[in-house]
């Protein structure tokens, strides 16, 4: 009979996940490559220190003015601004893709309370957690030196603040887990997020238009709010503040309130996976449909003027982009970015009518945007293939028509964002001199098309997988970043010193006459590139296999 | 004489110190369903990928129908068909769309591309999920189809590496009917798997490598009777290997030590 361990306790348990994960990051550091990438975390983890860091005097400065100016009721915007942090930030960040399943640990022998215990300890292991908590113990040494007689009831209200976010945190969490495993909703979600960040920049000039019909709206609704968790807490400490025993009670009695509930919901949440249930990481499968495949033969072939291996990795790139919400939302970017831009500067409540733009720099201005901000991926353009890489190096074929459907694929997709940013600025601000409006389509082709040979050696180079669809957890590989960089500076440099030429000489044609010249350059030069590379392929196919299939 | 389908010649393969493949001198004869050998670790996978072009060797070299793979890989290439380790599908396509892709990369006509791939998602059991993408298939059928796209061009060659893990028994059991009948028409099968019972009843040629060097090499019945020392011997595949692979004693674990477990 084999021996049965004895059962363990959860700081034990706890102890233990946090070894492996300690261990996880050591071992990978074994790696030159992979030291790069911690090398990239740790600065990550100095960027968000200062973060934390600097809000933790913001939040003490805040707290502080808020008790010894004898506003204490402002001590509720804190609050807010920790609780909408608390909570929205892991709800955004989950949508890019599979958070960790610390519901593994239920293969462990693990009791239910355990397994509670557990799944709070993580919801306080998340960045924002840290963070609020930080936040939250500034506030309360803040309380401390500007009134210490409120600070034992600072303190009561922070750990059932505290208490309820957490609770609230994983419970949320645990819901959106449950949402998010199906990838097209994480994908939904995520375009969500990316409309919402679009549309914060509309807040101007919403507000500059509609301000004065907004603000009584915001007021009624404003009420309704002092219910809420932060509110109460900020009450309290107001009350406690004022010598109010009974508004420091009525919040404390809120907020526990709150803490219990979520607690209650929490724990039948998590009984529920407790048992066992919504165990899959996806969704159900979907019942099988009964219809076949259609049996469609197509008698015409729009990319019959191509060859088949490179219309074949056009098709397999144009089906790619629109199935990868990441990229394909990304894509709406520039041409919103565009109508802001231009929406800023036209219109007769543009706030730089006096000094307004003219098209003949911001064409190119915005165009050099563009080209900015659409080249970037192709440094590393075989970062969605995953383990389809290896299908490209079994097939009979050189690897330059790999690039050719790929660059082309690229090419398109760039023609029709500037052909939409193209009629945008048309309409809002006009098109520019034809002197200028041919010198920068000329500069296109030669700052895009140079840069392709670049961005194609560079991905053979440089390679890292990124997850279809996520945002989440993608770190681009550093050195493809840093080829991306030099290159756009280079040729945005060229490309400028030239622009500007035609104004020192007076010759306004000139610079059309030179980036035409210099794109034929480019174009000659591409072509002249591709055997290079594919002979580059060859030698560099096992790092870039590796780098992919992991 | 029989044409010689994959020959190598002191093929090596080494990642830094370690020799993962130590000149290896195979010979496959057209026509045959090959079984190729090992105990994890032992080189198999590294054998493959340098057959069908996704790896270099270090040194030594290998021709495939006569082509040597160093000066004419397109043409060797388009010669064979693969199911590689982890299958190497594009994950973000459909079944269908990911054949017609493969079939286009192969040269085929948009035409002929669109027949086969119907045919070869029929025949594996795939074609009552049209919109489904790959990356939403269980394993079986990933590895169904990456099976398909292994043959849709119709390959002189086919290197299948564990092909039939996680596929159920119907769709194994037609496979197998149909790797037999390429075999018949002149297809040589290069396959690795651990099952030996498949290999036993699939292959009638098998070699057998351990730590990077090729321990065995011949039809079944040369093996046994290399093992047993007379013709006509009844070893299963698994005694012959066993017996050759675990022969030094090393690689037996030793049940006395998890004496607590049992």
């Amino acid at each position: 009979m084999a021996d049965v361990a004895g059962s363990i306790g959860i700081l034990t348990q706890i102890r233990a996940v946090a070894g492996l994960r300690w261990r996880i990051l050591r071992n990978s550091m074994r790696k030159e490559s992979h030291r790069l990438h911690v090398l990239g975390m740790v600065l990550g983890g100095i960027l968000s220190g200062i973060f934390i860091l600097g809000l933790c005097f913001a939040f003490f400065a805040g707290a502080y003015a808020a008790l010894a100016d004898g506003r204490p009721v402002w001590m509720a915007l804190l609050f807010w601004a920790i609780f909408a942090f608390w909570q929205l930030f892991p709800l955004f960040a989950a949508g890019f893709g599979a958070s960790f399943e610390f519901r593994t640990m239920l293969r462990f022998p693990l009791n239910r309370t355990a397994f509670y215990i557990i799944g709070l300890a993580y919801g306080l292991a998340d960045f924002s957690a840290v963070a609020s908590v930080c936040w939250l113990a500034s506030m309360t040494l803040a309380v401390a030196v500007a009134k210490l007689a409120v600070l034992p009831a600072m303190s009561m209200v922070v750990v059932l603040f505290l208490l309820l976010n957490v609770t609230l945190e994983r419970l949320v969490g645990s819901w959106l887990e449950r949402v998010l495993s199906r990838r097209r909703t994480r994908e939904l979600f995520f375009a969500l997020f990316i409309l919402a960040m679009v549309s914060l920049n509309l807040i101007n000039p919403i507000v500059n238009r509609y301000g004065a019909l907004l603000r009584p709206l915001a007021e009624r609704i404003g009420r309704y709010f002092a219910w809420f968790p932060p509110s109460l807490a900020g009450r309290a400490i107001a009350a406690a503040a004022q010598a109010h025993l009974g508004g420091l009670v009525l919040g404390s009695v809120g907020l526990l309130l709150y803490a219990g509930v979520f607690s209650v919901l929490l724990w039948r949440r998590f009984a529920a996976q407790y048992r066992g249930e919504e165990m899959s990481e996806t969704a159900a499968p979907a019942a099988v449909t009964a219809h076949r495949v259609a049996r469609v033969e197509e008698t015409s072939d729009h990319l019959s003027a191509l060859s088949p291996q490179v219309a074949a990795v056009v098709r397999k790139e144009f089906r790619y982009l629109t199935r990868n919400s990441f990229s394909f939302f990304t894509l709406i970017m520039p041409p919103a970015l565009v109508l802001i831009f231009s929406a800023q500067f036209s219109g007769k409540h543009a706030p730089l009518n006096e000094h307004p733009i003219s098209p003949e720099m911001l064409f190119p201005g915005i165009m050099a945007y563009l080209v900015l901000i659409l080249m970037g991926p192709a440094y590393n353009c075989f970062a969605f293939e995953g383990r389809g890489i290896q299908t490209y190096f079994m097939a009979p074929l050189r690897f330059r028509e790999v690039f050719l459907g790929k660059n082309l694929m690229l090419l398109s997709v760039l023609a029709v964002e500037m052909g939409l940013s193209l009629i945008m600025l048309a309409w809002r601000l006009g098109l520019p001199s034809p002197p200028v409006f041919v010198a920068t389509l000329t500069a296109i082709v030669f700052a895009v098309v140079g840069q392709l040979s670049l961005a194609n050696w560079s991905s053979l180079s440089f390679p890292r997988k990124l997850g279809f669809g996520q945002m989440r957890g993608q770190r681009q590989s550093g050195m493809a970043v840093l080829m991306a960089f030099a290159a756009q500076l280079v040729f945005g440099g060229i490309s400028a010193v030239v622009l500007f030429s035609g104004r020192w000489t007076g010759n306004r044609w000139l610079p059309a006459e030179a980036f035409a010249l210099l794109a034929v350059a480019a174009v000659g030069g591409y072509f002249a590139s591709l055997d290079a590379l594919s002979r580059v392929a060859e030698q560099k196919k096992e790092v870039l296999i590796e780098a992919l299939c992991r | 004489m029989s044409e010689i389908a994959i020959h190598t010649q002191k093929l090596s393969r080494r990642f830094g110190n370690l020799v993962a493949v130590d000149s290896i001198d195979l010979q496959v004869v057209a026509g045959q369903f090959f079984g190729f050998l090992g105990p994890n670790g032992a080189g198999k996978s590294t054998t493959i990928k340098m057959l069908t072009g996704l790896l270099s060797p270090t040194s030594g070299s290998m021709q495939l129908l006569g082509l040597d793979f160093a000066a004419h890989p397109v043409e060797a290439k388009r010669q064979i068909g693969v199911v590689p380790e982890g299958m190497g599908l594009l994950e973000r396509l459909t079944g269908s769309e990911y054949l017609q892709f493969v079939g286009r990369m192969y040269g085929l006509d948009r035409a002929t591309t669109q027949r086969r791939a119907n045919e070869l998602l029929d025949f594996m059991q795939l074609a009552d999920r049209p919109k489904t993408l790959i990356a939403d298939y269980s394993h079986g059928m990933q590895k169904k189809l990456a099976l398909a796209a292994a043959v849709i061009h119709g390959p002189r060659i086919l290197f299948l590496d564990e092909p039939f893990e996680g596929v159920d028994a119907l769709a194994a059991g037609a496979l197998k009917a149909l790797l037999g009948r390429m075999t018949e028409r002149g297809t040589t099968i290069f396959l690795t798997s651990h099952v030996l019972e498949i290999v036993e009843r699939l292959c009638s040629h098998v070699a057998i490598i351990h730590k990077g060097r090729l321990v065995a090499q011949g039809s079944l019945e040369e093996l046994r009777a290399g093992i047993s020392g007379e013709a006509g011997s009844k070893s299963t595949l698994e005694e012959i290997f066993l017996s050759i692979v675990g022969q030094d004693g090393t690689e037996r674990p030793r049940l006395e030590e998890l004496s607590w477990l049992m």
